[in-house]
């Protein structure tokens, strides 16, 4: 189980359903709450925007993900969005705020950057103390990571530029398919028969993707194929890393039931996830944070 | 020299050169010097130079691919690319020839290419043995330059003389030392040698003349070794590739405070690692260029029957330099680089030199991947660091 579950707590703000558990979580009155005992930590990346709260006792108090990456008004309703959720009045300032992601240089109130690779690793580590590698699917990238048992990076392996096996990815197909990505996975799941999709482009993969329907392809199937695809290459990535167990999943694809199920077949080793894994490199950014107060 | 007249000769002198090759063609012509383009890799710039003409490095330019799109595809070499780009373009108009050495597969394709885009350059084809240390393939060699040589008087209008040759290896051999000099000396002074500094020192030497950067540099070399020694805090670094020369690049390094302490780099170190060799009694100065390209070694480009060398070399140049780890620039789709990646991944890993790769080509303009990657492994480096501290101290060393 995710190290965190027990005081996590339902957020509206990212529309994230599964942790519902909310034993173990302090009533936190707003005006009880001094102005600078809490950190924050900010994840910028191209397609959302999230934000962890964390208490200076290191537990989680808020969250939120929120549509909206760089460039964007993203970043600042994940923050007003988390610290809503810990219960804070949205003009407390944190301690001290750190950002990462793609954006993280567009954060000025942060007092540090920090790359994705290493708040990821930190983030992951919180959740899965056992984590050995993490695999990151997000929007524009994909990257693995080795972490040591103090979450610091050994080493890393990070995608290419082709968009090939990243969010952006699954959504184009997406758009191709005329699918909500929420429900990729489970249209996946009714898939009888095994597709091939190129691993190599996302340009080749999605002309693959139209002539399969052209032939009379079934969605399912074809998206069968697509997650394959993917696992296909993040498995090579992984292999350049190196894959040590425990092996975890962070970044929005992890809630993607049908591409992690893949890169398990592909690995031949079980895929950890937690609820909170796609804030993982905001919990990392936040825990750089606490280690700075 | 103080530190900011050192940073101001080499603004003035080497990185006006490395950024203007286009202008030194002009003042080589406007002086009545004919000029020749080098192609990569281990070209006998010596004869060019022994010729009378002016020698000037071929490694593409950062821009787009259109027309060379004609001639190659998306995922072909990218020097190859760029550098018929240039000839298309127009950017190599005022060359009176182009020497190509035919070393990398990539590379013979190009010649072919280049000859029909571009008929009214003259190409000096040099056919490379990869049997290069065995006396047959110096024997091969030393016949190849023989034509190289004869090609090379034709553009000239002149002959090359053995003593022109001995005296050109001279010039050659003394600015390989000073280079290396350089080298050393940028490693202990990070913050006045900046990435981009030190790039911009050894590139202009592919278009300065070379008695002229020889004595600059030698100059600067001097006022660099006067300077107080510096306690760099930030991370120290071998770089491997190709070209690690894009100034956006390498501010990526810099803003990382990530130093360059060491090179395995083709179009720096690489190419000024070994002087050519003392000559045995009576030899040929032909021959002692054949012997000088058979010394070569540890390099992608390069058959090589013992196939841990260049992790050797690379491990060697950690220790030397006192690095914490290696940044492989990967050039897009360079076959030789990647196949030799792997081992030396492996190589690195096995005696826990943290190392990573970042993709490269010179029609990159958005360097944020390269950013995260090399901001992840400067924090590597960083935590790293403090572990041994803290490990150094709990154990009392
Ligand atoms: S070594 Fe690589 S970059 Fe150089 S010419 Fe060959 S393929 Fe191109």
């Amino acid at each position: 189980m995710a190290m965190d579950e027990g005081i996590l707590t339902r957020s509206e703000s990212s529309g994230w359903e599964e942790a519902e558990a909310v034993k173990g979580k302090e009533t936190l009155q707003s005006d009880e709450r001094r102005a600078t005992d809490f950190v924050m930590g900010l994840d910028i990346g191209s397609a959302t925007s999230k934000c962890v709260v964390l208490r200076l006792d290191g537990a989680i108090i808020g969250k939120a993900v929120v549509a909206g990456g760089v460039g964007t008004e993203g970043a600042e309703q994940a923050k007003s969005l988390a610290l809503q959720d810990a219960g804070i009045l949205s003009d407390a300032a944190p301690m001290r705020v750190a950002a990462t992601g793609y954006g993280r240089h567009l954060a000025t109130d942060a007092d540090g950057r920090f790359s994705e690779l290493s708040c990821h690793a930190l983030g992951a580590l919180r959740l899965f103390p056992e984590a050995r590698t993490v695999i990151d699917i997000g929007g524009q990238d994909s990257k693995v990571l080795r972490v040591s048992e103090r979450g610091t990076l050994e080493s890393f392996a990070m995608n290419d530029k082709c968009a090939a096996g990243t969010g952006r990815f699954l959504e184009e197909i997406a758009r191709a398919l005329n699918i909500p990505v929420g429900e990729m996975a489970e249209l996946a799941a009714s898939s009888g028969k095994c597709l091939d999709i190129s691993s190599t482009c996302v340009v080749f993969a999605e002309s693959e993707v139209v002539s399969h329907l052209a032939r009379g392809a079934s969605r399912a199937d074809v998206l069968g194929g697509i997650f394959r695809s993917i696992a296909a290459r993040v498995g090579a990535l992984a292999q350049r890393a190196g894959i040590c167990p425990m092996v975890v999943m962070t970044g929005g694809v992890a809630m993607n039931a049908g591409v992690r199920e893949a890169l398990a077949d592909e690995l031949g080793m079980e895929i950890s996830v937690s609820p909170l894994s796609q804030h993982a490199g905001a919990l990392g950014a936040a825990l750089r944070a606490l280690a700075q107060t | 020299m103080s530190e900011k007249e050192i940073k101001g000769t080499i603004e003035e002198v080497f990185s006006y050169s490395a950024r203007h090759p286009a202008r030194l063609l002009e003042e080589y012509r406007a002086a009545g010097q004919k000029a020749v383009g080098i192609l990569p890799y281990y070209a006998p710039e010596e004869l060019v130079y022994a010729a009378g003409m002016a020698p000037l490095g071929l490694w593409g330019m950062e821009g787009s691919v259109r027309g060379a799109g004609r001639y190659f595809p998306a995922f072909y070499c990218a020097i190859a690319r760029m550098n018929l780009e240039m000839a298309l373009v127009g950017v190599l108009d005022g060359l009176s020839a182009v020497l190509a050495p035919s070393i990398c597969d990539a590379m013979r394709p190009f010649t072919q290419n280049f000859k029909s885009a571009r008929p009214d350059i003259p190409m000096i084809f040099l056919a490379q043995p990869q049997n290069r240390t065995e006396e047959f393939g110096v024997v091969y060699m030393t016949d190849e330059l023989a034509r190289v040589r004869e090609e090379l008087e034709a553009v000239a209008g002149t002959r090359i003389t053995d003593d022109a040759i001995r005296d050109a290896i001279a010039v050659y051999n003394e600015s390989r030392a000073e280079r290396r000099r350089f080298v050393r000396l940028a490693a202990s002074h990070p913050s006045v040698i900046t990435p981009e500094r030190r790039s911009d020192v050894l590139k202009s030497a592919w278009f300065m003349p070379k008695p002229r950067h020889t004595a600059v540099l030698k100059t600067l070399n001097d006022a660099i070794e006067a300077l107080a020694p510096e306690n760099w805090t930030g991370g120290k670094v071998v770089v491997s590739g190709i070209l690690a020369d894009s100034a956006s690049l390498l501010s990526v390094f810099q803003d990382n405070r990530l130093a360059i302490v060491a090179d395995d780099v083709a179009n720096e170190s690489r190419s000024f690692r070994s002087d050519m060799p003392l000559p045995e009694k009576d030899e040929a100065p032909l021959r002692i260029l054949a012997r000088g390209f058979a010394g070569q070694g540890a390099d992608s480009l390069l058959h090589d029957p013992d196939l841990s060398r260049r992790a050797r070399h690379l491990k060697g140049l950690v220790e030397e330099s006192g690095a914490q780890g290696v940044v492989f620039v990967m050039m897009q789709f360079c076959d030789p680089e990647e196949l030799d990646y792997p081992h030396l991944k492996q190589a690195l890993d096995a005696v826990g030199i943290p190392n990573a790769q970042i993709g490269y080509d010179q029609q990159m303009r958005d360097f944020g991947q390269a950013r995260t990657q090399l901001e992840a492994f400067s924090e590597m480096l960083a935590d790293r660091g403090r572990r041994d501290c803290s490990a150094a101290s709990s154990t009392g060393r």
